[in-house]
Protein backbone atom coordinates (compact mmCIF):
# COMPACT_ATOMS: atom_id res chain seq x y z
CA UNK A 1 0.00 0.00 0.00
CA UNK A 2 1.56 3.25 -0.95
CA UNK A 3 0.00 5.71 1.19
CA UNK A 4 -2.56 5.18 4.42
CA UNK A 5 -5.37 7.21 2.58
CA UNK A 6 -5.36 5.42 -0.52
CA UNK A 7 -8.24 2.56 0.55
CA UNK A 8 -10.44 5.43 1.91
CA UNK A 9 -9.88 7.72 -0.81
CA UNK A 10 -11.32 4.71 -2.95
CA UNK A 11 -14.33 3.96 -0.78
CA UNK A 12 -15.00 7.58 -0.66
CA UNK A 13 -15.06 7.74 -4.62
CA UNK A 14 -17.02 4.71 -5.16
CA UNK A 15 -19.80 4.77 -7.32
CA UNK A 16 -21.60 2.40 -4.70
CA UNK A 17 -21.16 5.10 -1.99
CA UNK A 18 -24.74 5.62 -1.05
CA UNK A 19 -25.23 9.27 -1.91
CA UNK A 20 -27.89 8.99 -4.46
CA UNK A 21 -25.74 10.26 -7.49
CA UNK A 22 -28.03 7.71 -9.59
CA UNK A 23 -30.98 10.08 -9.44
CA UNK A 24 -29.02 12.66 -11.31
CA UNK A 25 -28.07 13.85 -14.70
CA UNK A 26 -26.92 17.09 -13.58
CA UNK A 27 -28.49 18.14 -16.87
CA UNK A 28 -28.08 15.89 -19.02
CA UNK A 29 -31.46 14.08 -19.41
CA UNK A 30 -32.49 17.62 -21.10
CA UNK A 31 -30.13 17.28 -24.26
CA UNK A 32 -31.45 13.38 -24.21
CA UNK A 33 -35.30 15.05 -24.43
CA UNK A 34 -34.00 17.47 -27.11
CA UNK A 35 -32.27 14.82 -29.24
CA UNK A 36 -28.44 16.69 -28.62
CA UNK A 37 -27.61 13.48 -26.82
CA UNK A 38 -28.26 10.25 -28.15
CA UNK A 39 -25.73 7.95 -27.96
CA UNK A 40 -21.94 7.41 -27.19
CA UNK A 41 -20.47 10.37 -29.36
CA UNK A 42 -23.04 12.91 -28.42
CA UNK A 43 -23.10 12.08 -24.78
CA UNK A 44 -18.98 12.14 -24.69
CA UNK A 45 -19.26 15.85 -25.99
CA UNK A 46 -21.99 16.08 -23.39
CA UNK A 47 -19.39 15.09 -20.65
CA UNK A 48 -16.46 16.71 -22.28
CA UNK A 49 -18.16 20.22 -21.68
CA UNK A 50 -19.24 19.24 -18.51
CA UNK A 51 -15.91 18.43 -16.99
CA UNK A 52 -14.25 21.71 -18.85
CA UNK A 53 -17.00 24.08 -16.94
CA UNK A 54 -19.22 22.96 -14.33
CA UNK A 55 -16.57 20.59 -12.76
CA UNK A 56 -13.31 22.93 -13.07
CA UNK A 57 -15.49 26.56 -12.72
CA UNK A 58 -17.41 25.11 -9.81
CA UNK A 59 -16.67 21.53 -7.90
CA UNK A 60 -13.17 22.14 -8.63
CA UNK A 61 -12.36 25.18 -7.64
CA UNK A 62 -14.09 25.13 -4.37
CA UNK A 63 -12.14 21.92 -3.49
CA UNK A 64 -9.09 23.84 -4.27
CA UNK A 65 -10.56 26.65 -2.34
CA UNK A 66 -11.35 24.48 0.87
CA UNK A 67 -7.63 22.80 0.20
CA UNK A 68 -6.08 26.42 0.99
CA UNK A 69 -7.63 27.08 3.78
CA UNK A 70 -10.62 29.01 2.58
CA UNK A 71 -13.26 29.14 4.92
CA UNK A 72 -15.99 26.23 4.99
CA UNK A 73 -19.25 28.28 5.95
CA UNK A 74 -18.31 31.10 2.61
CA UNK A 75 -17.59 28.50 0.62
CA UNK A 76 -20.59 26.64 1.74
CA UNK A 77 -22.22 30.01 1.20
CA UNK A 78 -20.38 31.07 -2.34
CA UNK A 79 -21.70 27.61 -3.93
CA UNK A 80 -25.47 28.15 -2.72
CA UNK A 81 -24.93 31.99 -4.20
CA UNK A 82 -23.26 29.96 -7.30
CA UNK A 83 -25.26 27.31 -8.39
CA UNK A 84 -28.37 29.09 -9.90
CA UNK A 85 -30.12 25.97 -11.34
CA UNK A 86 -32.17 25.19 -8.75
CA UNK A 87 -32.29 21.58 -9.56
CA UNK A 88 -28.21 21.55 -8.93
CA UNK A 89 -28.20 23.38 -6.40
CA UNK A 90 -30.59 20.90 -4.50
CA UNK A 91 -28.53 18.14 -5.47
CA UNK A 92 -25.33 19.11 -4.49
CA UNK A 93 -26.87 19.69 -0.74
CA UNK A 94 -29.03 16.13 -1.16
CA UNK A 95 -25.89 14.42 -1.99
CA UNK A 96 -23.98 16.58 0.71
CA UNK A 97 -26.36 15.63 3.34
CA UNK A 98 -25.54 11.59 2.40
CA UNK A 99 -21.98 12.54 2.38
CA UNK A 100 -21.73 14.35 5.68
CA UNK A 101 -23.98 11.56 7.40
CA UNK A 102 -21.47 8.85 6.03
CA UNK A 103 -18.62 10.24 6.65
CA UNK A 104 -19.67 11.44 10.63
CA UNK A 105 -19.66 7.57 10.68
CA UNK A 106 -16.98 6.42 8.90
CA UNK A 107 -14.24 9.08 8.15
CA UNK A 108 -14.69 11.33 11.66
CA UNK A 109 -12.77 14.14 12.39
CA UNK A 110 -12.72 17.47 13.38
CA UNK A 111 -12.99 19.65 10.26
CA UNK A 112 -16.00 16.98 9.57
CA UNK A 113 -17.94 17.52 12.20
CA UNK A 114 -17.44 21.15 12.44
CA UNK A 115 -19.23 21.55 9.24
CA UNK A 116 -21.49 19.34 10.21
CA UNK A 117 -22.72 21.72 12.74
CA UNK A 118 -22.55 24.40 10.39
CA UNK A 119 -25.41 22.65 8.27
CA UNK A 120 -27.64 21.02 11.27
CA UNK A 121 -27.51 24.70 12.98
CA UNK A 122 -28.54 26.27 9.66
CA UNK A 123 -25.89 28.25 9.21
CA UNK A 124 -24.81 26.39 5.86
CA UNK A 125 -26.64 24.34 3.22
CA UNK A 126 -24.10 21.23 3.08
CA UNK A 127 -22.52 20.80 -0.19
CA UNK A 128 -21.46 17.78 -1.67
CA UNK A 129 -18.49 18.86 -3.15
CA UNK A 130 -17.41 20.68 0.31
CA UNK A 131 -18.22 17.37 2.43
CA UNK A 132 -16.30 15.77 0.50
CA UNK A 133 -13.12 17.65 0.00
CA UNK A 134 -13.71 18.54 4.19
CA UNK A 135 -13.15 14.23 4.52
CA UNK A 136 -10.30 13.80 1.89
CA UNK A 137 -8.13 16.54 2.96
CA UNK A 138 -9.06 15.20 7.09
CA UNK A 139 -7.62 11.76 5.61
CA UNK A 140 -4.59 13.07 3.89
CA UNK A 141 -5.41 13.24 0.41
CA UNK A 142 -3.02 15.69 -1.27
CA UNK A 143 -4.72 18.24 -3.01
CA UNK A 144 -4.59 16.96 -6.88
CA UNK A 145 -5.37 13.28 -6.05
CA UNK A 146 -8.36 14.49 -4.32
CA UNK A 147 -9.49 16.67 -7.23
CA UNK A 148 -9.21 14.13 -9.48
CA UNK A 149 -10.62 11.14 -7.37
CA UNK A 150 -13.37 13.79 -6.96
CA UNK A 151 -14.14 14.82 -10.61
CA UNK A 152 -13.77 11.29 -12.37
CA UNK A 153 -16.17 9.96 -9.40
CA UNK A 154 -18.69 12.59 -10.65
CA UNK A 155 -18.46 11.26 -14.54
CA UNK A 156 -18.23 6.96 -13.12
CA UNK A 157 -22.13 7.89 -11.94
CA UNK A 158 -23.17 10.26 -15.26
CA UNK A 159 -21.63 7.96 -17.21
CA UNK A 160 -23.40 4.51 -15.47
CA UNK A 161 -26.23 7.14 -15.13
CA UNK A 162 -26.35 7.79 -19.35
CA UNK A 163 -25.67 3.94 -19.94
CA UNK A 164 -29.18 3.18 -18.44
CA UNK A 165 -31.08 6.45 -19.57
CA UNK A 166 -29.60 6.91 -23.28
CA UNK A 167 -29.46 3.69 -23.35
CA UNK A 168 -25.67 2.86 -24.40
CA UNK A 169 -23.93 -0.87 -23.74
CA UNK A 170 -21.75 -1.29 -21.14
CA UNK A 171 -18.58 -1.11 -23.25
CA UNK A 172 -19.23 2.29 -24.51
CA UNK A 173 -19.60 3.31 -21.12
CA UNK A 174 -16.00 1.48 -20.11
CA UNK A 175 -15.11 3.56 -23.53
CA UNK A 176 -16.50 6.97 -22.47
CA UNK A 177 -15.04 6.46 -19.52
CA UNK A 178 -11.51 5.97 -20.25
CA UNK A 179 -11.75 9.06 -22.95
CA UNK A 180 -12.87 10.96 -20.02
CA UNK A 181 -9.33 10.55 -17.95
CA UNK A 182 -8.40 13.26 -20.53
CA UNK A 183 -10.19 15.74 -19.43
CA UNK A 184 -9.80 15.08 -16.22
CA UNK A 185 -5.96 15.54 -16.02
CA UNK A 186 -7.20 19.30 -18.08
CA UNK A 187 -9.23 19.80 -15.52
CA UNK A 188 -7.16 18.93 -12.86
CA UNK A 189 -4.32 21.37 -14.48
CA UNK A 190 -6.98 23.98 -15.65
CA UNK A 191 -7.99 24.20 -11.68
CA UNK A 192 -4.72 25.04 -10.49
CA UNK A 193 -4.35 27.74 -12.65
CA UNK A 194 -7.59 30.07 -12.32
CA UNK A 195 -8.18 32.46 -10.02
CA UNK A 196 -10.56 33.63 -7.45
CA UNK A 197 -12.72 35.42 -10.15
CA UNK A 198 -13.38 32.22 -12.11
CA UNK A 199 -15.48 30.57 -9.29
CA UNK A 200 -19.06 29.47 -10.82
CA UNK A 201 -18.05 30.78 -14.25
CA UNK A 202 -20.48 27.36 -16.05
CA UNK A 203 -21.21 28.18 -19.49
CA UNK A 204 -24.68 29.24 -20.59
CA UNK A 205 -25.61 26.17 -22.37
CA UNK A 206 -25.14 23.75 -19.55
CA UNK A 207 -26.87 26.07 -16.99
CA UNK A 208 -29.81 27.02 -19.59
CA UNK A 209 -30.20 23.06 -19.79
CA UNK A 210 -30.48 22.25 -16.01
CA UNK A 211 -32.68 24.69 -15.55
CA UNK A 212 -35.16 23.44 -18.55
CA UNK A 213 -35.16 20.11 -16.62
CA UNK A 214 -37.45 21.67 -14.28
CA UNK A 215 -40.40 21.97 -16.78
CA UNK A 216 -39.68 18.78 -18.58
CA UNK A 217 -42.27 16.09 -18.43
CA UNK A 218 -40.88 12.77 -18.32
CA UNK A 219 -37.78 12.71 -16.46
CA UNK A 220 -35.83 9.71 -14.85
CA UNK A 221 -33.89 11.95 -12.89
CA UNK A 222 -34.06 14.73 -10.27
CA UNK A 223 -31.69 16.56 -12.16
CA UNK B 1 -17.74 58.64 -1.85
CA UNK B 2 -15.77 61.42 -3.23
CA UNK B 3 -18.70 62.27 -5.46
CA UNK B 4 -19.56 66.49 -5.58
CA UNK B 5 -23.32 66.88 -4.55
CA UNK B 6 -24.61 69.02 -7.82
CA UNK B 7 -28.44 69.47 -8.71
CA UNK B 8 -30.23 66.91 -10.58
CA UNK B 9 -29.01 67.17 -14.28
CA UNK B 10 -25.99 69.41 -14.04
CA UNK B 11 -23.10 68.77 -15.15
CA UNK B 12 -20.08 67.71 -12.73
CA UNK B 13 -16.32 69.47 -12.70
CA UNK B 14 -14.01 67.24 -12.31
CA UNK B 15 -12.35 67.44 -9.39
CA UNK B 16 -8.71 66.43 -8.87
CA UNK B 17 -8.35 62.39 -8.09
CA UNK B 18 -5.62 61.34 -6.16
CA UNK B 19 -4.35 57.44 -6.94
CA UNK B 20 -3.02 54.88 -4.24
CA UNK B 21 -0.61 52.59 -5.59
CA UNK B 22 -1.59 49.84 -7.85
CA UNK B 23 -3.03 46.64 -6.57
CA UNK B 24 -1.08 43.58 -7.01
CA UNK B 25 -1.14 41.91 -9.81
CA UNK B 26 -3.18 39.83 -12.16
CA UNK B 27 -5.31 37.38 -12.66
CA UNK B 28 -4.12 34.44 -10.74
CA UNK B 29 -4.23 34.92 -7.21
CA UNK B 30 -2.88 32.32 -5.35
CA UNK B 31 -4.59 32.82 -1.72
CA UNK B 32 -7.97 31.20 -2.06
CA UNK B 33 -11.12 34.14 -1.48
CA UNK B 34 -9.47 37.16 -2.55
CA UNK B 35 -8.43 37.05 -6.17
CA UNK B 36 -6.24 40.03 -7.47
CA UNK B 37 -8.91 41.32 -9.72
CA UNK B 38 -11.55 41.55 -6.35
CA UNK B 39 -9.09 42.65 -3.93
CA UNK B 40 -8.68 45.29 -6.64
CA UNK B 41 -12.30 46.54 -6.70
CA UNK B 42 -13.69 47.36 -3.20
CA UNK B 43 -17.65 47.03 -2.39
CA UNK B 44 -18.00 50.88 -3.31
CA UNK B 45 -16.77 50.64 -6.43
CA UNK B 46 -14.68 53.62 -5.73
CA UNK B 47 -11.41 52.86 -8.61
CA UNK B 48 -9.18 54.26 -5.62
CA UNK B 49 -6.92 51.47 -6.14
CA UNK B 50 -6.57 51.74 -9.84
CA UNK B 51 -3.12 53.04 -11.05
CA UNK B 52 -4.93 55.92 -13.65
CA UNK B 53 -7.65 57.74 -12.85
CA UNK B 54 -10.93 56.13 -14.80
CA UNK B 55 -11.96 56.85 -17.56
CA UNK B 56 -15.15 57.72 -16.86
CA UNK B 57 -17.06 57.90 -13.55
CA UNK B 58 -20.62 58.47 -12.38
CA UNK B 59 -22.40 58.26 -8.99
CA UNK B 60 -26.29 58.48 -8.95
CA UNK B 61 -28.31 58.51 -5.46
CA UNK B 62 -31.63 58.63 -5.85
CA UNK B 63 -34.28 59.34 -3.23
CA UNK B 64 -38.02 59.70 -2.98
CA UNK B 65 -39.29 63.29 -2.78
CA UNK B 66 -43.32 64.20 -2.04
CA UNK B 67 -44.11 61.22 -4.65
CA UNK B 68 -41.75 61.45 -6.99
CA UNK B 69 -38.11 60.03 -7.14
CA UNK B 70 -34.99 62.83 -7.64
CA UNK B 71 -31.86 62.58 -7.87
CA UNK B 72 -30.01 63.97 -4.43
CA UNK B 73 -26.82 63.62 -5.55
CA UNK B 74 -25.25 63.46 -8.83
CA UNK B 75 -21.43 63.59 -9.56
CA UNK B 76 -19.44 62.50 -12.73
CA UNK B 77 -16.35 62.73 -14.42
CA UNK B 78 -14.27 61.86 -17.94
CA UNK B 79 -16.49 59.55 -20.59
CA UNK B 80 -19.75 59.00 -18.26
CA UNK B 81 -22.76 61.40 -17.86
CA UNK B 82 -26.38 61.10 -17.75
CA UNK B 83 -28.66 63.10 -20.06
CA UNK B 84 -31.32 64.90 -18.02
CA UNK B 85 -33.79 62.80 -15.98
CA UNK B 86 -37.56 61.94 -16.98
CA UNK B 87 -40.36 60.43 -16.05
CA UNK B 88 -41.96 57.47 -18.50
CA UNK B 89 -45.34 57.95 -16.35
CA UNK B 90 -47.24 58.92 -13.22
CA UNK B 91 -45.72 56.53 -10.94
CA UNK B 92 -42.83 59.00 -10.06
CA UNK B 93 -40.13 56.40 -11.22
CA UNK B 94 -37.49 58.62 -12.87
CA UNK B 95 -35.38 57.88 -15.79
CA UNK B 96 -32.29 58.34 -16.37
CA UNK B 97 -30.14 57.50 -19.57
CA UNK B 98 -26.07 57.08 -19.13
CA UNK B 99 -24.46 58.39 -22.37
CA UNK B 100 -20.24 57.50 -23.06
CA UNK B 101 -19.88 60.30 -25.38
CA UNK B 102 -16.24 58.65 -26.80
CA UNK B 103 -18.86 55.66 -27.97
CA UNK B 104 -16.52 52.99 -26.99
CA UNK B 105 -14.38 50.94 -24.32
CA UNK B 106 -11.23 50.84 -25.24
CA UNK B 107 -7.85 48.90 -23.73
CA UNK B 108 -7.04 50.07 -20.06
CA UNK B 109 -10.59 52.07 -19.68
CA UNK B 110 -11.86 51.83 -15.93
CA UNK B 111 -15.79 52.53 -15.70
CA UNK B 112 -17.01 53.40 -12.34
CA UNK B 113 -20.69 53.05 -11.52
CA UNK B 114 -21.95 53.89 -8.17
CA UNK B 115 -26.11 53.78 -7.83
CA UNK B 116 -28.02 53.79 -4.47
CA UNK B 117 -31.80 54.13 -4.61
CA UNK B 118 -32.57 55.11 -1.20
CA UNK B 119 -35.61 53.81 0.75
CA UNK B 120 -39.21 53.59 -1.30
CA UNK B 121 -37.48 55.56 -4.46
CA UNK B 122 -37.42 53.83 -8.07
CA UNK B 123 -35.04 54.19 -11.02
CA UNK B 124 -34.68 53.02 -14.52
CA UNK B 125 -31.14 53.24 -15.42
CA UNK B 126 -30.39 52.95 -19.50
CA UNK B 127 -27.96 53.63 -21.68
CA UNK B 128 -28.08 55.60 -24.88
CA UNK B 129 -26.77 53.12 -27.43
CA UNK B 130 -24.74 49.98 -27.29
CA UNK B 131 -21.32 49.38 -24.84
CA UNK B 132 -18.95 49.26 -27.62
CA UNK B 133 -15.63 47.10 -26.58
CA UNK B 134 -12.70 47.70 -29.50
CA UNK B 135 -9.45 46.41 -29.80
CA UNK B 136 -7.68 46.22 -25.81
CA UNK B 137 -4.37 45.15 -26.62
CA UNK B 138 -2.31 43.89 -24.07
CA UNK B 139 -4.80 44.79 -21.29
CA UNK B 140 -8.65 45.10 -21.01
CA UNK B 141 -11.08 47.34 -20.61
CA UNK B 142 -13.34 47.48 -17.35
CA UNK B 143 -16.61 48.30 -15.94
CA UNK B 144 -17.26 48.32 -12.04
CA UNK B 145 -20.76 48.96 -11.26
CA UNK B 146 -21.71 49.53 -7.20
CA UNK B 147 -25.31 49.27 -6.82
CA UNK B 148 -27.19 49.91 -3.27
CA UNK B 149 -30.76 49.62 -2.65
CA UNK B 150 -32.67 50.41 0.42
CA UNK B 151 -36.17 48.90 1.86
CA UNK B 152 -38.89 49.42 -0.73
CA UNK B 153 -36.77 50.83 -3.62
CA UNK B 154 -36.71 49.78 -6.95
CA UNK B 155 -33.96 49.92 -9.82
CA UNK B 156 -34.28 48.57 -13.32
CA UNK B 157 -31.54 48.45 -15.12
CA UNK B 158 -31.81 48.24 -18.66
CA UNK B 159 -28.35 48.58 -20.83
CA UNK B 160 -28.59 48.26 -24.88
CA UNK B 161 -26.45 45.26 -25.75
CA UNK B 162 -23.05 44.68 -25.46
CA UNK B 163 -20.93 44.25 -28.47
CA UNK B 164 -16.73 43.01 -27.92
CA UNK B 165 -14.88 43.90 -31.70
CA UNK B 166 -12.08 41.54 -32.73
CA UNK B 167 -9.31 41.49 -29.98
CA UNK B 168 -11.29 43.01 -27.06
CA UNK B 169 -10.94 41.88 -23.70
CA UNK B 170 -13.68 43.29 -21.46
CA UNK B 171 -14.75 42.49 -17.44
CA UNK B 172 -17.76 44.12 -16.03
CA UNK B 173 -18.00 44.14 -12.36
CA UNK B 174 -21.43 44.40 -10.58
CA UNK B 175 -21.79 44.41 -7.00
CA UNK B 176 -25.16 44.79 -6.19
CA UNK B 177 -26.51 44.89 -2.21
CA UNK B 178 -30.32 44.96 -1.51
CA UNK B 179 -32.59 45.06 1.39
CA UNK B 180 -35.29 41.97 1.87
CA UNK B 181 -37.94 44.93 0.69
CA UNK B 182 -36.06 46.10 -2.32
CA UNK B 183 -36.59 45.43 -5.83
CA UNK B 184 -34.14 44.76 -8.40
CA UNK B 185 -34.29 43.75 -12.07
CA UNK B 186 -31.39 43.78 -14.67
CA UNK B 187 -31.70 42.61 -18.48
CA UNK B 188 -28.74 42.51 -20.72
CA UNK B 189 -28.12 40.93 -23.82
CA UNK B 190 -24.34 40.31 -25.67
CA UNK B 191 -23.63 40.05 -29.09
CA UNK B 192 -20.92 37.88 -30.50
CA UNK B 193 -19.41 40.69 -31.07
CA UNK B 194 -18.04 41.90 -34.78
CA UNK B 195 -14.84 41.50 -37.02
CA UNK B 196 -14.04 42.56 -40.34
CA UNK B 197 -14.19 39.27 -41.98
CA UNK B 198 -17.68 39.09 -40.48
CA UNK B 199 -17.06 35.92 -38.46
CA UNK B 200 -18.16 36.25 -35.08
CA UNK B 201 -17.03 35.36 -31.75
CA UNK B 202 -13.24 36.84 -32.04
CA UNK B 203 -13.04 39.10 -29.02
CA UNK B 204 -10.81 37.37 -26.54
CA UNK B 205 -11.88 37.63 -23.68
CA UNK B 206 -15.88 38.76 -21.82
CA UNK B 207 -15.98 38.41 -17.93
CA UNK B 208 -19.43 39.60 -16.37
CA UNK B 209 -19.77 38.90 -12.97
CA UNK B 210 -22.86 39.93 -10.69
CA UNK B 211 -22.59 39.36 -7.10
CA UNK B 212 -26.07 39.96 -5.26
CA UNK B 213 -26.26 40.44 -1.93
CA UNK B 214 -29.35 40.70 0.67
CA UNK B 215 -28.37 42.94 3.50
CA UNK B 216 -30.80 41.83 6.61
CA UNK B 217 -31.26 42.87 10.22
CA UNK B 218 -28.32 39.92 10.94
CA UNK B 219 -25.49 41.25 8.35
CA UNK B 220 -25.63 40.64 4.39
CA UNK B 221 -25.67 37.27 2.61
CA UNK B 222 -24.75 36.22 -0.68
CA UNK B 223 -28.32 35.47 -2.77
CA UNK B 224 -26.49 34.88 -6.41
CA UNK B 225 -22.96 34.69 -8.05
CA UNK B 226 -23.94 34.90 -11.79
CA UNK B 227 -20.62 34.78 -13.49
CA UNK B 228 -20.18 34.62 -17.11
CA UNK B 229 -16.52 34.21 -19.22
CA UNK B 230 -15.97 33.38 -22.87
CA UNK B 231 -13.01 33.12 -24.36
CA UNK B 232 -13.17 32.22 -28.01
CA UNK B 233 -9.84 31.62 -28.79
CA UNK B 234 -9.26 29.19 -25.70
CA UNK B 235 -11.71 26.56 -26.56
CA UNK B 236 -14.86 26.10 -29.57
CA UNK B 237 -17.77 28.12 -27.18
CA UNK B 238 -20.18 28.20 -30.19
CA UNK B 239 -21.18 23.98 -30.01
CA UNK B 240 -22.75 21.67 -26.92
CA UNK B 241 -22.46 22.17 -23.52
CA UNK B 242 -21.53 26.38 -24.12
CA UNK B 243 -23.78 28.44 -26.73
CA UNK B 244 -25.62 25.27 -28.48
CA UNK B 245 -25.30 26.69 -31.95
CA UNK B 246 -26.43 30.57 -31.08
CA UNK B 247 -24.76 33.42 -30.70
CA UNK B 248 -26.35 35.63 -28.53
CA UNK B 249 -27.21 35.75 -24.69
CA UNK B 250 -29.83 37.51 -23.36
CA UNK B 251 -29.78 37.23 -19.41
CA UNK B 252 -32.44 38.71 -17.14
CA UNK B 253 -32.18 39.00 -13.45
CA UNK B 254 -34.53 39.65 -10.70
CA UNK B 255 -34.57 40.19 -7.03
CA UNK B 256 -37.71 40.74 -5.31
CA UNK B 257 -39.83 39.63 -1.94
CA UNK B 258 -43.02 38.88 -5.00
CA UNK B 259 -40.54 36.05 -6.77
CA UNK B 260 -42.02 33.08 -6.17
CA UNK B 261 -41.81 29.54 -7.68
CA UNK B 262 -46.06 30.77 -9.88
CA UNK B 263 -44.14 34.23 -11.30
CA UNK B 264 -41.45 31.64 -12.32
CA UNK B 265 -43.61 28.93 -13.97
CA UNK B 266 -45.96 32.24 -15.51
CA UNK B 267 -42.57 33.35 -17.49
CA UNK B 268 -41.00 30.42 -17.81
CA UNK B 269 -44.26 29.93 -20.37
CA UNK B 270 -43.85 33.38 -22.10
CA UNK B 271 -40.25 32.68 -23.22
CA UNK B 272 -41.23 29.65 -24.51
CA UNK B 273 -42.65 31.96 -27.47
CA UNK B 274 -39.72 33.78 -28.91
CA UNK B 275 -37.40 32.52 -31.20
CA UNK B 276 -34.73 31.40 -28.17
CA UNK B 277 -33.73 28.71 -26.40
CA UNK B 278 -34.16 29.72 -22.13
CA UNK B 279 -33.88 28.66 -18.76
CA UNK B 280 -35.01 29.91 -15.70
CA UNK B 281 -34.87 29.05 -12.43
CA UNK B 282 -34.92 30.85 -8.54
CA UNK B 283 -32.57 30.97 -5.98
CA UNK B 284 -32.78 30.09 -2.62
CA UNK B 285 -35.26 32.37 -0.14
CA UNK B 286 -32.81 34.64 2.24
CA UNK B 287 -34.50 37.00 4.34
CA UNK B 288 -37.54 36.83 2.62
CA UNK B 289 -36.52 37.79 -1.05
CA UNK B 290 -36.09 35.62 -3.77
CA UNK B 291 -34.01 36.16 -7.08
CA UNK B 292 -35.07 34.73 -10.62
CA UNK B 293 -32.22 33.98 -12.77
CA UNK B 294 -33.58 33.52 -17.11
CA UNK B 295 -30.89 32.95 -19.32
CA UNK B 296 -31.83 32.88 -23.06
CA UNK B 297 -29.65 32.35 -26.51
CA UNK B 298 -30.45 33.71 -29.83
CA UNK B 299 -29.28 34.29 -32.89
CA UNK B 300 -30.62 38.25 -33.08
CA UNK B 301 -30.72 41.02 -30.29
CA UNK B 302 -34.03 42.02 -31.32
CA UNK B 303 -35.34 38.86 -30.31
CA UNK B 304 -33.88 38.75 -27.19
CA UNK B 305 -34.45 42.72 -26.46
CA UNK B 306 -38.48 41.23 -27.79
CA UNK B 307 -38.09 38.38 -25.02
CA UNK B 308 -36.79 40.32 -22.28
CA UNK B 309 -38.83 43.23 -22.83
CA UNK B 310 -42.14 40.87 -22.18
CA UNK B 311 -40.87 39.37 -19.13
CA UNK B 312 -39.92 43.18 -17.78
CA UNK B 313 -43.21 44.16 -19.06
CA UNK B 314 -44.60 41.41 -17.24
CA UNK B 315 -43.50 43.21 -13.87
CA UNK B 316 -43.85 46.28 -14.25
CA UNK B 317 -47.15 45.82 -15.22
CA UNK B 318 -48.28 43.39 -12.51
CA UNK B 319 -46.21 44.53 -9.87
CA UNK B 320 -46.91 48.82 -10.47
CA UNK B 321 -49.27 48.95 -12.84
CA UNK B 322 -46.53 50.65 -15.51
CA UNK B 323 -47.10 49.56 -19.34
CA UNK B 324 -43.84 47.95 -21.05
CA UNK B 325 -40.57 49.89 -21.72
CA UNK B 326 -40.26 51.56 -24.73
CA UNK B 327 -37.22 52.97 -24.53
CA UNK B 328 -36.40 54.22 -27.93
CA UNK B 329 -38.93 56.88 -28.32
CA UNK B 330 -36.67 58.55 -26.24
Amino acid sequence: MSSAYQLALQQLCDSALPTGAFAHSLGFETYIERGGVADEGSFGVWLSAFISQQLTYSDGLAIRFLYEDADVGELDEHLSAQLLPRQIREASTKMGARLLEIGTEVFPSAELEAYRALVTTGRAAGHQTLAFAVVARSLGVPFEEALAGYLFATVTSLTQNAVRAIPLGQNSGQRLLRKAHDDVAAAVEHVRRLGRDDFGAVSPGLEISQMRHEWQRARMFMS
Amino acid sequence: MSGAVLGESRAGISPGRVSSPPAASPDLGPCPLRGAHHAAAPKSGSAASSVVPPRGELSLRIAERAGRSVAVQQFHQGALRVLRPHYLDQSGQVCYVMVNPGGAYLGADLYVVDVEVEAGASLLLTTQSATKIYRTPGSFAEQRMSIRLGEGAQLELAPDQLIAYREASYRQDTHVTVRPTSSFVMAEVITPGWSPDGVSFKYRELRLRNEIQVEGDDGAVLLALDNLLIRPPLADVTGMGFMEGYSHLGSLVVVDPRVDQALADELNRLTAEYGAYSGLSLTRTLAGTTGMFLRSLSNSTEELNRLLGACTGLLRERWYGRAPLNLRKY
